[in-house]
């Protein structure tokens, strides 16, 4: 039998359908229908000016959006030859692991919900709010921030700031192995997520997952470590776990926070004096430039002509992350509760895959497996 | 005396189904905010429930995308009368960033099926959505029933 779920489903925030062929509860086959929230957004940003393409990247995506601004204005900083004054540099650190923990939680309190574990989801999303205040108070929004621009960022913040942001991050960490050991030493979450939508290393390599995905399945990879500011001047370890079920997955966001919260306090304490914005005159060329997101690696190619977007192509983690799932994870899941639960530990963020159609020569659209290319 | 009753079962349990057709998925998490224990939804009766088939109130998030000129008119005759619906943040009303030259989106929404309520933002903060929801919400779905008979 096949049982479509969604576009509009309990268990799912986003549009998307989810087909699963099943064979009494238990999942045989599981296929994935995009196309809900396609707007044009590459399209839209040709022959626009930075100023014009930075404000629509950061609506490329509403959870992760913080990094899609730091990659764009980071590319073009590359195409340009400059780079962000360092005080710029470490007040990005400090925004994008602030958007990282948020995102993280926000994951796990949708898979909370999915398992109808009402005590962990109000928790989890109680620990969230105290970081989108550190956002706000930081940014001036809560979701799309606005804070990158081409050059460093828009405002320089100082101590009156940062203080009360390092009392937010405390109650957080006051309350986060509470949680965390509700989490991963309770009965009921452990008999419902371990051992559930298991992917091996092999599989998660050969589905392209990234991010705590592919981390949770044993890939020691973070792109953290090749970042020019994380290296040099920021002490911190990638967090991985070998199981490869929900539960790795779930407990792998979990422990990134501490880390998180540990980057944020060395930025602040570290952090150098100078200038936080620089003017860039900007050049024609072609770049490509990758940044860690939440989810995993997001990577921006860029072509300008003059100071205007010739071509723009953004590749986001969420795709491979979902087609993962969709192949690997759902696969011989035992119940259907089970699926919808696995689908939202897999972090799916359907706005951010919403660009890409493949067409055959003749425009109709082509499902061809891409799993055993590697 | 039933309209009565009717009145007070309706304006104290109301459910919420979010329709996102084809936003960045801002208002979506502002709306996740909504149910935390901070604003805690459910205080004022509001569940959301997110199926269609059982909502009073529609919240209707991004800006009606190719696939959603059909399908939003099919979510909107399936949920039961009465019904509302409100929309949240600028795609809905005018299609925001998106409303422009290459971009395929066919806002505003109210093309497709009558909202009664709309709020405004990029994406509105919880507060101003769980305010716009209570004014708009218990008395018009109260309203509806009576208009209906």
């Amino acid at each position: 039998m096949i049982l479509p779920i969604g576009p509009i489903h309990p268990g799912l925030k986003e549009p998307l359908r989810l087909k699963l062929q099943t064979e009494g509860e238990r999942v045989v086959k599981a296929e994935i229908e995009y196309g809900y929230v396609h707007r044009g957004i590459e399209k839209i940003m040709e022959g626009k000016t930075w100023q014009k393409a930075i404000y629509l990247s950061e609506r490329v995506c509403g959870i992760c959006s913080y990094d899609h601004t730091q990659t764009f204005a980071e590319t073009i900083e590359k195409i340009s030859g400059v780079e962000a004054p360092l005080r710029a540099q470490f007040l990005r650190v400090i925004t994008n692991e602030l958007d990282r923990i948020q995102s993280h939680l926000l994951a796990n309190s949708t898979f909370f919900k999915c398992l109808d574990h009402e005590t962990l989801f109000m928790q989890v999303l109680d620990m969230r709010e105290y970081i989108m205040d550190s956002i706000e108070l930081l940014t001036g929004n809560r979701v799309n921030m606005g804070w990158n621009v081409v050059g460093g960022v828009k405002m320089d913040a100082d101590e009156r700031l940062f203080k009360p942001i390092l009392d937010n991050l405390k109650i957080v960490e006051e309350q986060l192995p509470f949680t965390r050991e509700l989490y991963a030493e309770g009965p009921v979450v452990g008999l419902r997520s371990k051992g559930v939508g298991l992917m091996s290393k092999k599989e998660a390599i050969k589905g392209r997952a990234v991010g705590p995905i592919g981390r949770g399945s044993g890939i020691k990879y973070d792109f953290r470590q090749e970042q020019p500011t994380y290296v040099d001047h920021l002490d911190f370890k990638p967090i991985w776990r070998k199981e490869g079920d929900n539960y790795a997955r779930n407990l792998n966001r979990f422990d990134e926070i501490p880390e998180s919260i540990s980057l944020i306090r060395q930025a602040i304490d570290n952090m150098p004096k100078g200038d936080y914005r620089i003017p860039v005159d900007i050049k024609t060329g072609f770049d490509t430039h990758k940044n860690e997101a939440p989810r995993g690696e997001v990577t921006y190619m860029i072509e300008t002509n003059g100071n205007l977007i010739k071509h723009i192509s953004i590749r986001t983690p969420s795709i491979s992350n979902i087609d993962a799932c969709a192949r690997y994870m759902l696969d011989g899941v035992a119940t259907v509760a089970d699926a919808v639960a696995t689908y939202a530990s897999s972090d799916p963020c359907i706005a951010c895959t919403e660009r890409v159609a493949i067409v055959d020569e003749h425009g109709e659209s082509v499902k061809k497996d891409f799993y055993e290319v590697i | 005396m039933l309209n009565t009753l009717k009145d007070i079962v309706r304006k104290s349990s109301i459910h919420v189904c979010i329709v996102n057709c084809g936003g960045c998925n801002g208002c979506d998490v502002e709306l996740v905010a909504l149910l935390s224990p901070r604003y805690d939804l459910e205080q004022y009766g509001i569940y959301v429930h997110n199926n269609p088939r059982e909502a009073d109130v529609l919240l209707l998030t991004g800006a009606v995308t190719e696939q959603w000129v059909t399908d939003l008119k099919k979510i909107y005759d399936k949920t039961p009368e009465p019904k509302i619906v409100v929309s949240v943040g600028n795609c809905p009303v005018s299609g925001c960033i998106f409303n422009q030259e290459g971009g395929k989106v066919y806002a505003p929404a109210s093309n497709f099926i009558p909202v009664d309520a709309s709020i405004p933002g990029c994406p509105p903060r919880p507060t101003e959505i769980l305010e716009a929801i209570l004014a708009v919400g218990p008395d018009a779905i109260a309203q509806r029933g009576r208009e209906d008979k």
